[in-house]
């Protein structure tokens, strides 16, 4: 054997074994988190039922108890000012006596929701268990969802929220579209959302939120039995929050 | 006995397969003694870093594996409970029960790296 050839043979050996024990560590090198995704949806649908006649006009429970829950920036100032959940008076059309009815108004979670389909990075989707949700980590702020909503129900964050009441959840920094998440966090959690738990502390007890999929829910007990009214129906949105008394 | 010894490095195929095994034997060997000294230089204490309380033990998952991976995991567990609704153990919010500090702590490494993640901007850690 002359040097040229043990040059190439320990060269080529080398080589091998080098790459081989390179393999070896890639091969075995513990994986990420996310590989081993075990997912199976739930088969529910969340939905909602506001009980206009239990409401009291002059109470904002709920509100109150969706900014603490959500650290959601509330500043008294119209041009910052978000609203997850909010109380508006409805005006008659024509010329009336009586003032309008004050009703809840919150994001509807539309089963065909139109601010997930403008979204241009997929951050507004609708879950598996039919909440609408945005993952404030893909948002890139460009609005498109606050106009294609036709209920009034996104915001953008103008300024975000000096006090930080619930410390488990995170705010929102300036720059990103929100609304409503029916409080995925809770739902998840097995809890029910922070409105419906404030409401309930009240007395009222207007706001379920429930499973419209199963049929002995007592959201579905109340839309089975009631008169109930969505919002604009007509406009092919689905949405998945009902109105008794409205 | 006459005739040819087993291995005979005047003979050029022999010697050929002589160098071959050496060089098989010995360079995973140099190469798994190098990556254990330098681990264990690693993990030999330092005060660069805050540790955390002495009574736990373990990060939320092995230590080397969180040093060079931690991203890889708050993404992958981030992709899961925001997108699946899959909530985990594990969670950016958690990581300060033990590392108390992030100036101590996470923003020692990631000054060092020039990274500056946006992620305390909505996600509550101390400082
Ligand atoms: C614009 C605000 C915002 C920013 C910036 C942000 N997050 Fe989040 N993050 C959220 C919201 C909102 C949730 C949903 C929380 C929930 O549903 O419980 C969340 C959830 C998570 C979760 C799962 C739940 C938890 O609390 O651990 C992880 C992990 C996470 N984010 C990691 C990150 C990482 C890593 C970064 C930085 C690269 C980051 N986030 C930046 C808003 C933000
Ligand atoms: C149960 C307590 C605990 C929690 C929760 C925890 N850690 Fe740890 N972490 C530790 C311990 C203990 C060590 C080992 C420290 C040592 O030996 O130097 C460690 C080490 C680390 C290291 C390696 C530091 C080094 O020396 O190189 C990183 C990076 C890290 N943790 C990140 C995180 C992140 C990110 C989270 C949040 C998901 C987190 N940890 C949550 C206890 C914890
Ligand atoms: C041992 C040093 C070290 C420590 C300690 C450490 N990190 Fe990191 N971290 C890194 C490095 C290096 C990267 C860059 C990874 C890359 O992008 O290749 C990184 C990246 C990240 C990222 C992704 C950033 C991005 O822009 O995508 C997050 C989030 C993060 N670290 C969170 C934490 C948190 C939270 C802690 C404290 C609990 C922490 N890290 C502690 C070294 C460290």
């Amino acid at each position: 054997m002359d040097r040229r050839d043990f040059i190439k043979t320990a060269g080529g050996a080398f080589l091998l074994a080098s790459s081989g024990a390179y393999a070896f560590r890639v091969l075995t090198a513990p994986s990420a988190g996310w590989m081993d995704v075990d997912f199976t949806p739930s088969g529910r649908k969340w939905g909602m039922v506001i009980d206009m006649n239990k409401c009291r006009e002059d109470c904002t429970a709920c509100l109150q108890a969706c900014r603490e829950e959500n650290n959601v920036a509330f500043v008294n100032d119209d041009r910052y000012d978000i609203h997850w959940i909010r109380k508006a008076r409805l005006q008659y059309k024509e010329e009336s006596e009586n003032p309008g009815k004050s009703v809840i108004l919150l994001c509807n979670h539309c089963d065909n929701p139109p601010c997930a389909q403008v979204c241009p990075v997929q951050a507004t989707y609708k879950r598996h268990d039919g909440i609408v949700i945005v993952d404030h980590h893909r948002c890139i702020g460009c609005r498109y969802c606050m106009i294609a909503c036709p209920y009034n129900a996104r915001y953008f964050n103008m300024k975000e929220s000096e006090e930080w009441p619930n410390k488990d959840f995170p705010k929102r920094s300036h720059g990103v579209a929100e609304a409503c998440n029916l409080c995925a966090h809770r739902l998840d959690a097995g809890k029910m959302p922070a409105c419906v738990e404030a409401c309930a502390r009240q007395g009222c007890g207007a706001l379920y939120v429930g499973d419209l999929n199963d049929h002995s829910s007592e959201v579905s007990r109340l839309i089975a039995k009631s008169a109930v009214k969505r919002i604009r129906p007509d406009l092919g949105t689905e949405p998945k929050v009902y109105y008794i008394g409205l | 006995m006459k005739g040819k010894p087993l291995l005979s490095p005047a003979d050029p195929g022999q010697a050929r397969l002589i160098v071959i095994i050496a060089v098989l034997i010995f360079v995973p060997l140099g190469f798994s003694v190098v990556s254990q000294v330098s681990r264990n230089r690693a993990e030999s204490p330092n005060d660069f870093l805050e540790k955390p309380d002495p009574k736990y033990e373990e990060c939320v998952r092995e230590t080397s594996y969180m040093r060079f991976h931690h991203w890889e995991l708050l993404r992958g567990i981030r992709e899961e409970v925001v997108r699946y609704g899959k909530r985990s153990d594990v969670g950016l919010t958690k990581c300060s029960e033990c590392h108390t500090s992030r100036e101590r702590f996470c923003d020692k490494c990631h000054n060092a790296a020039s990274l500056t993640p946006d992620c305390f901007d909505c996600h509550y850690f101390p400082k």
